[in-house]
């Protein structure tokens, strides 16, 4: 198993709030993909992705991440991101990933947006 | 700056021949040939010392021949109060009181003018009544600029045949800003007493240019004789380096005390602060790399670290020009970039004209550097540029602490380049000795090949050919590492001296390649026939140093010197005291015909792998890393390219460029490779404006198909993601395998390293690679 995949879920209000730290791998790609989905089928529609803790990113880890998105969009659910360092967001804009999902520099600007405060 | 309330008179030593200069111009005060002095010099440098010293000495003479006795009045204004009014009211109750403390007062009710009044009444200075109620009337109209008259006059007004004031004024530069009175106000109200040689001044301040600049308008340069405080003495910063231990009972050999004065600059506020940083820490100091340590972790995160942190803090309050300031500084101190114009600076600081004068002033103003004309001029403070390193490593790069504190220290213990004219034969022998360690893998060798002590002892004049066949009879055997990579010349071509090793290799302890195994092999190739116990010391010192950046424990650094002809008893002893591997010439051939290497004299670095038409040039460094094609392990590339992009002093933003890129053409080679070996290689090479990565398999080579893994969807992002990384990609695929070939260049703007271009490409439509 990989020394590098840590994962946290926790709930804000309707929002799934999954904290991506370490290394975002095919490995901790699919398992983000995995609580996502869960949440997604159990009826969640807002999902919030926070990468403070995301040191590295490879190529694979990015795809599940635009599976992600792929999916929630198809659900018709909202997504952000939050707390994105410089390099994962210029990597995020190449992907195109940053066209459809808005990053926010911090969490609460990310949940006001999601709860539509914002 | 406040230092006055801290100043303990046993704490003072040397500066016995500008004391001697200043205490004459004020005792002839006495009969009106008193000189003025000008005092200045960099922050912390010990001018309020010197003033207060001088002050206790004037106390201390006794007035003769029935003449007045001089009153030293010592007065700071970094401690006010930038309105006039204020100064004034504060300046008259440092004067009663100090002088009623001079007259013979115990303890004066400070706080109450009017009672410190009717006391001096009655040692017959009178007048003071009167002062005190013109304050009073200043005051309620509001005129700061006659309250200064008032309160400044007093002084010269209240002597007589009892004692004669003797201004001692700290941080003058201050007058220059209090509000609503013109600057040079000050000099304006004195210029009459200074003028008349009865009542020497002696002014003191970290901004010379201001301070002279108002002597000048006011006609007064000529009258002052300029006294510029450095660092102590030699020999007067041992004696204080001796009382300060004495009295914090820090343990340290006498013949360390010059070293350590010669490393703060015979600053003495920096040796109380390191001295009680030691007494802290460990309160014993064995030898000069202890020594080194305490500082660099003092300069840091110490005490020392705290005073510069907190002057830059107060200096420039605002972050971003804090920021900009420091970035500055570290180029003229450390970097020593030759700068000696205001224009220079500005343009070097990449600000506006008006926030570049605005940073120059404030750095002036605090005394960091003195302006004369047009001419800058730096102060050369040994510890402000540790600190400024430190800052600037640590904020602009992002390196953690441990990491610059190691870096200061090697800087101080580095040594000298090899002689010329031994390079050739030394390289050679290096390159030997990496190809060796290459070939390691694991196996066992009988340990007298590392042991020159006990290879003498039993083999000493023995034929090779008994050697050999004793040597299989060793039953004495040490387990080599399976060594992963190994580096040439250890030493930064930017960014500062680091560990200059001949060798460092990275190996592990058994096949598999985790943290637990890892073992690093430090080997120096001695240049000098004869090897020293001072290139002993100097090896086992840089050691020390690579094993604490390196946080490995004792056991996981092996030490290995191998030797040009010979080394004395004495040598070898201290070696294996240390720990150290040695190995005799003998010894090493022995070793490489173990290995199959004997006959390696030739180039020992055939040319194989693409790229090795790079020009060897002095400042190219060398990296190479094998990984086994294993789940994960493309991180340890990314770990080796930051470690590397260190070297180069790369901005952090760069470095993760490269390790994004590296672990891409790793995950790429993983993939695609069908790699019969199951390893991919990996070389780093770093030059002064590039950095070149090269990702090798052995391998068929990025087959055009598509492969299991990247039919999945929303894949193949790999290659695309590397060509927006790097500046340049190139895929060359052979009969051995395929080689990415990536070069990143290093030249561009630190601060900005250009946005990734944006991709055209849709949600999940990478182009084919």
């Amino acid at each position: 198993m990989t020394p590098y995949k840590t994962i946290h879920i926790r709930e804000e209000g309707d929002t799934l709030v999954v904290s991506v730290g370490g290394y975002l791998n095919s490995l901790l790609g699919e398992e983000v993909e995995k609580v996502v989905s869960a949440n997604l089928d159990i009826g969640g529609r807002r999902i919030l992705l926070n990468f403070q803790g995301t040191r590295l990113v490879n190529s694979i880890g990015i795809s599940f991440v635009i599976g992600i998105v792929e999916k929630v969009m198809e659900r018709e659910g909202r997504m952000a991101f939050c707390e994105v360092s410089r390099i994962n967001r210029d990597l995020f804009r190449v992907t195109g990933l940053a066209k459809y999902v808005r990053s926010f520099d911090s969490e609460k600007e990310a949940l006001d947006f999601l709860s539509g405060n914002a | 700056m406040g230092a006055e309330a801290s100043f303990r008179e046993e704490d003072f030593f040397g500066r016995e021949d500008e004391l001697s200069a200043l205490t004459r111009a004020a005792l002839e005060g006495s009969r009106g040939i008193g000189s003025s002095f000008m005092i200045y010099g960099p922050p912390n440098i010990g001018k309020t010392s010197l003033l207060l010293k001088l002050a206790k000495q004037l106390v201390a003479t006794a007035g003769t021949d029935g003449l007045p006795r001089p009153f030293p009045l010592y007065f700071s204004f970094s401690q006010i109060l930038s309105h006039p009014l204020a100064l004034s009211q504060h300046f008259l109750q440092e004067f009663l009181s100090q002088l009623l403390r001079f007259l013979g007062d115990a303890h004066p009710s400070t706080f109450d003018p009017a009672s410190m009044c009717d006391r001096l009444a009655s040692f017959g200075i009178t007048g003071c009544r009167e002062v005190l109620a013109a304050h009073e009337r200043c005051t309620a109209e509001g005129d700061g600029l006659s309250a200064l008259v008032n309160a400044l006059s007093f002084p010269f007004s209240s002597s007589g045949e009892l004692f004669y004031p003797v201004f001692l004024f700290d941080d003058f530069q201050y007058t220059g800003k209090l509000q609503g009175v013109p600057e040079g106000a000050m000099l304006s109200i004195l210029r009459p007493y200074i003028k008349s040689g009865h009542f020497p001044m002696f002014i003191s301040g970290s901004s010379p240019g201001r301070v002279t600049a108002a002597l000048k308008r006011e006609g007064l340069f000529g009258t002052f004789q300029m006294i510029e405080v450095g660092g102590l003495s030699t020999d007067s910063s041992v004696r204080l380096w001796r009382y300060l231990c004495e009295r914090r009972r820090v343990d340290i050999p006498a013949s360390l005390l010059p070293r350590a004065s010669e490393r703060l600059g015979g600053i003495p506020a920096y040796q109380r602060m390191l001295v009680e940083e030691i007494f802290f820490r460990s309160a014993k100091v064995p030898d000069a790399v202890t020594l080194e340590n305490l500082y660099a972790v003092s300069v840091t995160e110490g005490k020392l670290n705290r005073y510069w942190r907190e002057f830059f803090e107060n200096t420039f309050p605002d972050r971003a020009r804090r920021g900009r300031a420091i970035r500055f500084l570290k180029r003229v101190l450390c970097d020593r970039f030759p700068l000696d114009t205001v224009e220079g600076a500005i343009s070097l600081m990449g600000s506006s004209q008006e926030e570049g004068e605005a940073i120059l002033s404030a750095l002036e103003f605090k005394g960091l550097l003195k302006a004369d004309l047009d001419h800058l001029t730096f102060v050369g403070d040994p510890v402000l540029a540790d600190f400024l390193y430190w800052a600037f490593e640590r904020g602009v790069l992002g390196k953690g602490t441990s990491q610059v504190t190691a870096a200061i220290v090697q800087a101080r213990l580095s040594r000298t380049a090899p002689e010329p004219g031994q390079g050739g034969d030394h390289a050679r022998r290096v390159a030997i000795v990496k190809e060796l360690m290459r070939k390691w893998d694991l196996r066992e060798v009988p340990l007298l090949l590392l042991d020159f002590g006990m290879f003498r002892e039993k083999f000493g004049g023995k034929g090779l050919l008994e050697i050999v066949i004793g040597m299989e009879r060793e039953a004495v055997r040490v387990r080599l590492p399976k060594v992963s990579s190994v580096s040439t010349g250890y030493r930064a071509s930017r960014g500062g001296p680091r560990f200059d090793f001949d060798l460092v290799a990275y190996g592990f302890l058994e096949g598999d390649f985790s943290e637990e195994n890892l073992v690093i092999w430090a080997v120096d190739v001695a240049v000098e026939k004869n090897l020293g116990p001072r290139a002993v010391e100097h090896f086992e010192n840089r050691c020390r140093l690579l094993a604490l950046e390196k946080g490995l424990p004792q056991d996981r650094l092996r030490k290995w010197m191998i030797l040009n002809e010979t080394a004395d008893a004495a040598t070898v002893e201290l070696a294996s005291r240390y720990g150290i591997h040695l190995s005799h010439p003998t010894q090493l051939r022995l070793f490489l015909n173990l290995f199959g290497l004997e006959e390696l004299e030739r180039d020992p670095e055939p040319a194989r792998s693409p790229g090795s038409e790079v020009p060897r040039s002095g400042k190219t460094l060398e990296y190479e890393l094998v990984l086994p094609i294993k789940a994960d392990s493309e991180v340890v590339a990314a770990r080796v390219a930051e470690e590397v992009a260190a070297f180069a002093a790369v901005d952090a933003d760069t470095v993760d460029r490269i390790k994004m890129a590296i672990i891409e053409a790793c995950i790429n080679a993983f993939e695609h490779s069908a790699s019969e070996s199951g390893k991919v290689r990996l070389r780093y090479l770093l030059s002064p404006d590039k950095i070149e990565l090269f990702v090798q398999d052995d391998g068929k080579g990025f087959r055009p198909g598509k492969t299991p893994e990247e039919s999945k969807k929303n894949r193949g992002w790999g290659l695309k993601l590397i060509r927006e990384l790097v500046d340049d990609v190139e895929i060359v695929t052979g009969p051995d395998g395929t080689t990415v070939h990536m070069v990143k260049n290093l030249g561009g703007d630190p601060a900005d390293p250009g946005p990734v271009r944006q991709g055209a490409g849709g949600l999940g439509s990478p182009e084919e690679h």
